[in-house]
């Protein structure tokens, strides 16, 4: 065989191995339940989407270079997000994932790992969140476990000592309620957990659960679920005569939509505040305007601006890449997106326009603060200082 | 020609594994994804389409499938874990076939609703099998020592799984245990009065579909590596029941065609849709989309996709001269609706 032939087989071979990108765009893939049962709160989705639209429309893309951005829908099916994961891997050649479930995070955590592909997923489940384990795997904020201690804390800080669990029952809703209560967090912050209820995360009637809640008379209840369930629990508890200050949401219950259909059920309610909300006087939210100028903003919720800051720390950890690389885009996807996830690591303080405090990633998390958020007058406003979960 | 027709199905198979083989990720994972539901849809069709028992319980004896390949493979099994699924899964629809030898029709039909439903408990709560609430992670099936990761390998197997159960179901339905599902089928007094044992025959349908169905569910858990329970929920049921009545129930390409169709119609959609720039309109039509083909098919053609395939073949067939005598032939003498010979 001659060298000429050797030479193209030799290259050939290098690249079935490791893939070449287009040197001019830089693709991504962001999926979502955009149709499904978490939809209600798919602005996460948009936000990220939205977001890489801005930068190539306000700032010529990222380092100059054209983000094509896409977004699927993963239904909140296992399959689903399996498979397009797949072909965001394998055809779209994304350089950074943006995914959605618990499921979807546990089930793929092994494999994002074997194709060094930066992943970043909607899911706070701690069983994802680990630097060495997973080292391309990224969230972006307190996992749900972390989050319920924010608000445990705050409720004992304002004189709390009963408490009740309500959750789902399913992965989001049992998993991180196991987690805590194993831990024995509850009994050492000197709170007494009366009771842990479960029920099924479709439901759409808990009088008969509350009114179990109410015969443990606790001074505190904090619900483990998403939105469409919180709205159930406090319709039901207005029925039994719980008021809702009694209750203690997560992050997934500072949904606009709580107040404005229990109106005064909810008033008092309190939620765990991560991201500022739409609308805040903040910058980022002047870049969401100037893009709202030019497009359609799907979700004006809390959720698009996590979405929105997903999206700044996935373009960060783009930008660094390719700064570190000369200001091109290497040509070698398997190192592109290794350097993408060792970029976006190593983020200190990264400002991402007051959505939250400035994050550093080396825990994969980024931020691990939260504060307390109480509808008053039918809308959320602050309470108290940002707390450390950790 | 009968030779001919003998080795086109083993010829198709081995061609569509070879092209699983050169295929990315993703089109091996569309390929094993469309083989293991097809295998779940063979099971399902000889209960349903070959012997009468209509079974809404399928996504739960695929969930016994995948948790038990699951423990077993963990434990180290290896390929022997997708026998013991099918054999845990055989036990589980023996026992919910059980009440079929005094419930008919209808009734049956709840009566396996009911045992979907209590699977899906079970499955949240025998923690120390399932893994509850959590699921359960399923280390990669080893064949041979080595693990089986890859989504063409995946596939291949896959796709040899299918063509067993396939082969295994032809034999079956040449067997007199075979004929005599076609007769319980059709008429349980015609069968008795005909001297055929009709519990003893439902038990083997019960038992082979579980068997089949339980082979199902373990490659759902080797291929998403997660067993957890709501991913075998009565939607998993109603997408294999969806499979062979678009693809033709009672027929030997319906589970195939219907698979292919209820796997591959979302993401046709959502091709479609992105290459219009409608694919956010889509997300939202594309479940109505699916639905409202299912009433079309009911409405126009009963007889699912089979039925449509055979006369487009007969049509081709049509425009040949050579053949136009054997395609008159077959329209003077047209077959029963669900004859396992279509």
């Amino acid at each position: 065989m001659n060298r000429t032939v050797r030479s193209a087989l030799l290259a050939a071979l290098l690249c079935i191995a490791s893939p070449a990108i287009a040197a001019d765009t830089i693709n991504v893939c962001v999926w979502g339940t955009i149709t499904g049962p978490d939809a209600l709160v798919n602005g996460m989705s948009y936000g990220t989407h939205d977001y890489f639209t801005y930068l190539n429309q306000n700032k010529g893309g990222i380092a100059g270079f054209k983000v094509n951005s896409l977004l699927l829908d993963g239904r909140y099916k296992l399959d689903e997000e399996l498979k397009i994961y797949r072909r965001c891997v394998d055809q779209e050649n994304a350089v950074f994932i943006n995914g959605w479930s618990t499921g979807a995070a546990k089930a793929l955590r092994e494999t994002v790992t074997q194709d060094g592909v930066p992943f970043i997923s909607e899911t706070f489940s701690s069983e994802v969140v680990d630097p060495v384990k997973y080292p391309y795997v990224f969230v972006a904020g307190p996992t749900y476990e972390q989050q319920m201690l924010v608000g445990l804390r705050a409720a004992k800080a304002a004189g709390a000592k009963k408490v009740v669990l309500m959750h789902g029952d399913n992965e989001y809703g049992r998993g991180p309620v196991t987690v805590v209560r194993k831990s024995g967090e509850i009994e050492k912050m000197g709170l007494e957990l009366v009771d842990a209820i479960e029920f099924k995360y479709d439901a759409q009637d808990l009088t008969a659960q509350l009114l179990r809640v109410k015969s443990k008379k606790p001074d505190v209840i904090y619900i483990q679920s998403s939105t469409p369930q919180t709205l159930v629990i406090l319709r039901d508890a207005a029925k039994v005569g719980l008021p809702p200050t009694k209750f203690i949401g997560n992050m997934y219950n500072i949904s606009p939509t709580i107040p404005q259909q229990l109106g005064a059920a909810a008033e008092g309610f309190r939620a765990i505040q991560i991201y500022a909300d739409y609308g805040a006087d903040i910058p980022a939210m002047k870049e969401i305007l100037t893009f709202k100028a030019k497009n359609e903003v799907a979700k004006q919720d809390v959720y698009y601006m996590k979405g929105w800051l997903e999206g700044k720390v996935m373009a960060a950890g783009i930008e660094n890449a390719i700064k570190k690389n000369g200001g091109k885009v290497p040509a070698d996807l398997k190192a592109f997106r290794k350097s993408i996830r060792d970029e976006t690591e190593a983020l200190k303080n990264l400002d991402v326009g007051g959505i939250t405090p400035p994050l550093t990633f080396a825990n994969h998390q980024g931020s691990t603060q939260a504060r307390m958020a109480k509808v008053k007058n039918g809308h959320y406003v602050s309470v108290g200082s940002w707390i450390d979960a950790r | 020609m009968a030779t001919l027709r003998k080795l086109a199905v083993p010829i198709l198979f081995l061609v569509t594994m070879l092209a699983s083989l050169t295929l990315g990720r993703f089109g091996a994972y569309l390929v094993h994804s469309v083989a293991i539901a097809a295998i779940g849809a063979l099971g399902l069709n000889l209960l349903t389409g070959f012997c009468g028992q209509i079974s809404f319980a399928q996504g739960a004896l695929l969930g016994v499938g995948a948790y038990t390949a699951g423990n077993l493979g963990n434990a180290g099994w290896g390929i022997w874990a997708i026998v013991g699924a099918g054999v845990a899964s055989a036990m589980t629809s023996l026992a919910i076939g059980l009440p079929a030898l005094r419930l008919r029709g209808l009734y049956y039909a709840i009566a396996t609703l009911a045992a979907q439903f209590i699977l899906e408990y079970l499955f949240k709560i025998l923690e120390p099998i399932t893994n509850g609430i959590s699921g359960l992670l399923i280390q990669p099936l080893k064949l041979f020592g080595r693990p089986v990761v890859g989504d063409q390998a995946l596939a291949v197997l896959s796709l040899a799984l299918l063509l067993a159960a396939y082969s295994f179901l032809r034999w079956l339905m040449k067997t007199n245990v075979g004929r005599a599902m076609l007769i319980v089928r059709e008429n349980e007094l015609v069968a008795k009065g005909m001297g055929i044992d009709v519990a003893r025959t439902k038990i083997w349908a019960f038992v082979t579909s579980g068997f089949i169905t339980g082979v199902a569910g373990a490659m759902i858990g080797f291929t998403t590596r997660l067993a957890n329970p709501e991913a075998f929920q009565l939607s998993l049921s109603v997408d294999q029941v969806a499979m062979i009545i678009v693809g033709g129930q009672g027929t030997w390409a319906g589970p195939f065609l219907g698979a292919a169709f209820v796997v591959l119609l979302p993401e046709a959609i959502q091709r479609t849709g992105e290459a219009f720039d409608i694919a956010r309109l889509l997300f939202a039509l594309r479940d109505m989309a699916f639905g409202l083909l299912i009433i079309l098919f009911l409405l126009f053609e009963p007889r699912g996709l089979s039925a449509l395939l055979r006369r487009l073949v007969r049509w081709v067939s049509s425009l040949l001269p050579s053949t136009r005598t054997s395609v008159l032939t077959v329209k003077s003498h047209p077959s029963p609706p669900g004859d396992p010979n279509e």
